[in-house]
């Protein structure tokens, strides 16, 4: 990340005060956003997603598993996210884990709910197949393409797209008497289920600069953040997730009215989304 | 537009006869066709563009049959190390697999072999002297493996150096090579890799005719290392041909 | 060409490749008959004495072969490749603009998108009370008054030195810091050498510089300073000065978004282009973010068709 001189801050302070960013956006606008599904065909599912300058790639697969021992009902879902050096040399080698593992740890707590499972946005009992012997374990990865501030909303979005895409194989379990580790099963080939992608959230990340937040900051203007906190909000309006990032403290008031601007933020993004999904599903269907 | 068209690249008629002929003689102990249909000498369809990502200098992404290579290219710029004055630049070379590339999750095969081989098949290119004191980075990411990953990654490297204004002698295109038995089997995918008897991997800059890089593993005779040469740098001309025509396109559609 | 980052939908994408396509064609009407040449190509040279080989071309068995990927151009005895996507390339009298990464003794170090960092001695440097005279232990220490780090500053290339670093100069009154408004980085070779780089544009109320090094300056006008007027606006504590105001900063962001539009679409930057393209903006009543939009994208593309096939028009009557 470049520094910016003391002139450029004050003016960039400036424009988001008088709410014109300097690409003309108001506080709490997006960049255009574009998506692309199944762009990686050996995956279950995946999708493209470019915000502004920022591309992300994610990608879901879902293999065969034992289901965690603490909680036989549920499947397994892992994160992880991977900046690569494509998008800049700063990501070489140990440059980009850092920045990895916050990104990993904030779309987990966002997408998997609390720890009993409720309020995730992927309902893990869905994956199981046969209750303590066999689930779903879900793997999915994310990849930085291209860098340009707000990685973590691009990549919540591709993981929301990619998770419309994906096809889980029907899976018939043929049933055993003697119960114990091995069951067998036919993985159907043909059939597909598709995944109920309505409660999965979006996150929207609001940064602090100076006396007002906005939204989808491009990497200047996150070099610029004195504070900034990231919520999950679902189709329903609630809150499914919060970190807070950055450094300076935050008054409590000023913390409730940032989640209730992410919310009303939120609408909006949830909206272009679901109907570039849907744009995307209707191409798919025309062209297959 | 610089997507080049769909294109083999497989040997002259003559020798395809040739050795057509020699196969059917040995075809009595193994009679196997390839999974994708091509026949033996028949290299993957190639599918390679400039310009992938826009942050870079210079890059290039191919697709060779199911494998997907992107490389980027940095630079020159000021090393960030703290280095002694030199009269030559330096290349830092770095190859990643994503976490999906392979079938099984996580399998990133090879990478600190793969990055110092593609810097030495690399070097005997790119003239050094042009840059001194600064280093060029360039980064490959394997988007999926299937096969000849090395090879790819090679020619997709040149053409991403190209693409960012490096000064080379020339391409370098790369292409590897199985052997079952007797059968030379070229650019095989990973099925055909897991079980191969030996294999060959050439480097080449086909209007300098040098090789930069050549590896080789298994048991050969000499007659069959040079049965295999012969195949593989007639395979890199035509690959080299194909970099050439997509840089070429971007030359004439260049809008000035 | 590169990939779009832009979704566009079915009619758009048709209309942008035709677009283009009508930019090859009318390029290939003007264009000499430059050869064309990859790595490794051979030069045609009719075994000529005395050819000097230029950039990017090297002898190899006998003949003259390229190292790069461009266009043939010959002056004279002098062959070289002219890469099209060059990367900046400084020449003295260069104005670039460039950012202050380090502060040394006697110097500045300025990152100014080439392969090296370029140098601002102290001594090319005038100093705020605008006396010449030599500089002192003093001065050195006070460096950081005049740049800190990670100021945009402008200035004019002064030359190479003998060991090989880039000196530039910041001499004259219009030279100097940059303050309020906003930096661009466009790849070089999108801004040609021209005679003017300093742009006043007065309807808007603003300077646009165009750096041959592909760092483009959009701010608002500030009058060449003078060196009382300086030591008056350093009184005034730096958040009381006076803020930019809404009309100049739209028109800022009018004026950059017209800059990356154009950079994204790969066409050359001048005054008249980024100026067409702003007013055009204002004109079909375009919100300041829809110029990065699909449409205008589009729009934009095919406007620049028009102005190119007018301008072969005109030269083809003269």
């Amino acid at each position: 990340m470049v520094g910016l001189s003391a002139g450029e801050k004050q003016f960039m302070h400036g424009g988001i005060a008088q709410d014109l960013r300097s690409d003309g956006r108001q506080r709490l606008q997006f960049r255009p956003i574009s998506i692309q599904t199944g762009v990686i065909p050996q995956a279950n599912g995946s999708a493209r997603v470019t915000l502004g300058t920022t591309v992300v790639i994610a990608s879901i697969k879902a293999e065969l598993g034992k289901p965690a021992p603490l909680r036989p009902d549920k499947g397994k879902v892992v994160i992880f996210i991977d900046c690569s050096p494509t998008a800049g040399p700063m990501f070489e080698g140990r440059g980009g884990e850092e920045l990895s593992s916050e990104l990993s740890v904030g779309l987990q707590r966002c997408l998997l709910g609390g720890k009993s499972g409720a309020g995730a946005g992927i309902d893990l009992s869905s994956l199981v197949l046969a209750e303590g012997k066999i689930c779903w374990d879900l793997y999915i990865d994310g990849l930085v393409i291209s860098s340009d501030g707000n990685l973590l909303d691009a990549l919540a979005a591709a993981i929301k797209v990619a998770l419309s895409n994906t096809g889980i194989p029907k899976v018939s379990v043929i049933v055993e008497a003697s119960a114990e580790d091995q069951l067998e099963v036919n993985v159907s080939d043909e059939e597909f289920l598709q995944f109920d992608t309505s409660g999965v959230p979006v996150i929207v990340t609001l940064t602090k600069v100076g006396r007002h937040y906005i939204a989808d900051a491009t990497s200047e203007e996150e070099s610029q953040m004195s504070s900034a906190v990231s919520v999950s909000v679902n189709r329903h309006g609630r809150v499914c997730g919060l970190t807070k990032r950055g450094g300076a403290g935050l008054d409590p008031s000023v913390m409730l009215d940032m989640i209730s601007v992410a919310k009303h933020a939120s609408e909006n993004l949830i909206a272009v989304l679901d109907s570039e999904i849907a744009a995307a599903e209707a191409a798919e269907d025309d062209g297959s | 537009m610089a997507s080049g068209p769909l294109e083999t690249y497989s040997p002259s008629q003559t020798l395809e006869r040739r050795h057509q002929q020699q196969k059917r003689k040995s075809f009595n102990e193994i009679d196997w066709a390839r999974s994708d249909g091509r026949n033996f000498h028949q290299c993957r369809p190639a599918y390679l563009r400039t310009g992938a990502t826009s942050s870079a200098s210079g890059s290039a992404y191919a697709e060779f049959g199911s494998t997907k290579v992107i490389v980027s290219v940095f630079g020159p710029r000021e090393s960030k190390k703290a280095m002694m004055y030199s009269d030559v630049g330096r290349l830092n070379c770095n190859v990643s697999y994503t976490t999906f590339s392979t079938s099984t999750r996580g399998q990133g095969s090879d990478n600190k072999d793969f990055s110092s081989m593609l810097q030495k098949a690399l070097e005997g290119a790119i003239i050094l002297e042009t840059f001194p004191k600064t280093t060029v980075d360039i980064f490959a990411l394997v988007l999926e493996s299937a096969g000849g990953d090395l090879p790819i990654i090679i020619s997709c490297a040149s053409l991403a150096l190209a693409d960012a204004g490096i000064m080379m002698y020339d391409l370098v295109s790369a292409v590897s090579l199985s052997c079952f038995g007797k059968n030379l089997v070229i650019d095989p995918t990973s099925e055909e890799e897991a079980c191969q008897d030996g294999s060959l991997m050439i480097a080449y800059m086909p209007i300098r005719n040098e090789v930069t890089q050549f590896t080789l593993t298994g048991e050969w005779s000499t007659a069959k290392i040079n049965e295999a040469m012969e195949l593989c740098l007639e395979a890199c001309s035509k690959l080299s041909n194909i970099l050439r025509s997509c840089l070429k396109e971007n030359v004439l559609g260049f809008t000035d | 060409m590169k990939e779009l980052l832009i979704s566009l939908n079915q009619t758009q994408k048709v209309r942008l490749q035709a677009a283009l396509q009508h930019l090859a064609e009318l390029a290939s009407q003007v264009s000499s008959s430059n050869l064309a040449v990859t790595v490794a190509d051979t030069i045609p040279v009719n075994n000529e004495d005395g050819i000097l080989k230029g950039h990017g071309t090297t002898e190899f068995d006998g003949q003259v072969v390229a190292t790069l990927c461009g266009i043939v151009e010959r002056v004279n005895k002098l062959v070289y490749v002219r890469t099209l996507r060059a990367r900046y390339k400084p020449e003295v009298g260069d104005i670039i603009v460039g950012r202050v990464i380090e502060i040394a003794p006697k110097r500045w170090r300025l990152e100014i998108n080439f392969s090296q960092d370029a140098v601002l001695m102290l001594q090319s440097m005038n100093l705020p009370d605008g006396i010449q005279r030599r500089r002192t232990a003093v001065d050195e220490l006070n460096m950081r008054s005049i740049f800190e780090e990670n100021d945009v500053v402008c200035a004019e290339v002064r030359g190479f030195q003998h060991d090989g670093s880039l000196h530039l100069q910041a001499r004259s009154q219009k030279y100097g810091k940059l303050e309020r408004g906003q930096l661009l980085i466009i790849p070089a070779y999108l801004v040609k050498r021209r005679k003017q780089h300093f742009h006043h544009l007065e309807q808007y109320g603003l300077d646009l510089i165009l750096g041959c090094n592909g760092f483009v300056w959009i701010g608002e006008h500030a009058e060449p300073i003078d060196s009382e007027v300086l030591e008056d606006r350093d009184k005034i504590p730096k958040d009381k000065q006076r803020d930019t105001p809404l009309e100049v900063r739209r028109n800022i962001c009018r004026i950059s978004n017209s800059v990356r539009l154009l950079s994204a679409l790969g066409f050359a930057l001048s005054v008249e282009a980024i100026v067409d393209t702003a007013e055009a903006s204002k004109s079909s009543n375009v919100d300041i973010k829809d110029m990065l939009g699909a449409e205008f994208y589009v729009q934009t593309a095919e406007r620049e068709v028009q102005r190119r096939a007018s301008l072969l028009r005109k030269k083809r009557f003269v």
